[in-house]
């Protein structure tokens, strides 16, 4: 456990989190941070807490507006015929690695398993590559490794991207992140982010990003295919 | 047949309960329906360790309309809902035997399968990719090694008066469950009833435990 860690999820996502209402990719990547962070597990601890005490509270603004009295008499009997389960299934997590420069590097368990069905790394741009992994129709979820000294194009975001740093570090104008920083850009940040030692991250956008300089601008209209692409690949 | 309520700290966790002393072996162990009462945490348990029905129709009662809100408000869908009622209390059936009284209350466990299952079921329904779930992001905390709990406690050298001086160590309630299954010989299910604690706490007291006299022997 990294104790540590600079950068959090906010504690409003955090508390989303608990309460089951984001995306799988947001869950996902707020699920590894929480994986490397000690302080936020027992936040989100916290949080559920309320979140519990509110379910159960009798004069809560969580009503149930279904009216009436509903027979369940028969759900009951369906369910009680069925086996209980006395043990856990323990099941072996196949673990997945990484293998950047000369390492390899362990990844938080939910994104081993997401990742378990295999990754597809492409070379994006100057020292970039990404392995996108669908989880949902609602984001776009990516690994992205920075090579030694490479940077980013400027770039700013229709919707807000979270990345969680998982090896190395990077910088943009706002600062550095090393290894379990949670991040947050939205559309108020134009940034550039360039690494020196070389950077893992896993990165899920709420929409594509938008570059805002020179000729990697050409790229807008291709990043959106590329989202539109991977949002409706099952649908 | 039940004997008494007993106000003690058989969980171990400091907190107090009202607790009813369940006979075994006795097919009428039903927690009493009109008994406003009985804790949730008694429910679960008695669903758990003796399949009781009765107990499981007042879980029921209690928590069929809270889980229907909680649909409602994550998947704005009455079918929906009324579907996580039965997903998510058929796994509280399945699952009672897990519940570890140690990690929270019976509401939180509750809370957080009908989460799981409404979490799961919309994936279903908007057909994503299952190679993630609900179990993966928000994961129990079992940390279960079973192949633990059954091996030797320790080698032949180790001198049984060596182990009973270091029994002195362990926690009230893991010593209380090592002493069930060790001592007395009893199995998992005899020993969860006996203590009237879930069979999920019992594993992993005895797993704590264990380790814990491992530790102190030195062998590992």
């Amino acid at each position: 456990m990294n104790t540590e860690v600079k950068l959090h999820p906010s504690t409003e996502l955090l508390n989303q989190f608990v309460q089951g209402e984001l995306a799988t990719g947001n869950s996902v990547v707020v699920a590894a941070h929480m994986e490397l962070c000690t302080s936020c597990c027992v936040k989100a601890k916290e949080l559920q807490a309320l979140a519990v005490s509110s379910w159960v509270d009798p004069d809560s603004a969580l009503q149930s507006d279904q009216s009436g009295e509903v027979d369940y008499s028969d759900m009951v009997a369906g369910i009680v015929k069925s086996a209980q389960i006395k043990s856990e299934a323990i099941e072996a997590l196949a673990e997945v690695g990484i293998d950047v420069l000369n390492h390899s590097i362990k990844l938080p368990k939910v994104l081993a398993k997401a990742a378990s069905t295999g990754l597809n790394w492409k070379k994006v741009a100057g020292g970039i590559s990404e392995a996108q992994l669908f989880l949902d129709n609602e984001t776009v979820c990516e690994f992205i490794y920075m090579a030694p000294g490479c940077q980013v194009p400027v770039h700013t975001h229709l919707g807000s991207e979270s990345t969680l740093v998982l090896d190395g570090s990077f910088e943009d104008e706002l600062g550095e992140y090393k290894v379990s920083d949670f991040i947050i850009r939205d559309a108020q940040h134009n940034h550039q982010p360039r690494s020196k030692e070389g950077c893992l991250c896993f990165a899920v956008l709420d929409s594509p990003l938008q570059f805002t300089e020179g000729l990697a601008r050409l790229m807008n209209p291709i990043n959106r295919y590329k989202f539109k692409k991977a949002t409706s690949r099952v649908a | 047949m039940y004997r008494n309520y007993a106000k003690q700290d058989v969980f171990g966790n400091g907190v107090e309960l009202t607790v009813r002393l369940v006979s075994m072996n006795t097919s009428t162990t039903s927690l009493d329906a009109e008994d406003s009462v009985v804790s949730d945490e008694s429910l679960l348990i008695a669903v758990g360790n003796s399949q009781d029905i009765n107990a499981f129709n007042q879980l029921f009662e209690r928590f069929a309309k809270k889980i229907f809100a909680l649909g409602m408000k994550l998947t704005r869908n009455e079918q929906l809902a009324n579907d996580l009622i039965q997903e998510a209390m058929l796994n509280v059936w399945q699952k009672a035997p897990l519940y570890d009284l140690d990690k929270g209350s019976a509401k939180g466990w509750i809370f957080t399968l009908s989460r799981n299952r409404c979490f799961d079921m919309l994936r279903k329904q908007k057909r994503q990719p299952n190679c993630i779930s609900a179990d993966d992001i928000w994961p129990l905390e079992s940390g279960a090694e079973p192949s633990l709990v059954h091996d030797d406690i320790a080698g032949q050298e180790v001198e049984l008066s060596l182990i009973e001086s270091y029994f002195d160590q362990l926690s009230e309630p893991q010593r209380a469950v090592v002493e069930q299954i060790y001592i007395k010989d009893r199995t998992h299910e005899e020993a969860a009833a006996y203590l009237q604690i879930p069979l999920g706490t019992l594993k992993s007291r005895l797993r704590l435990g264990v380790a814990k006299l491992r530790n102190l022997i030195g062998v590992d």
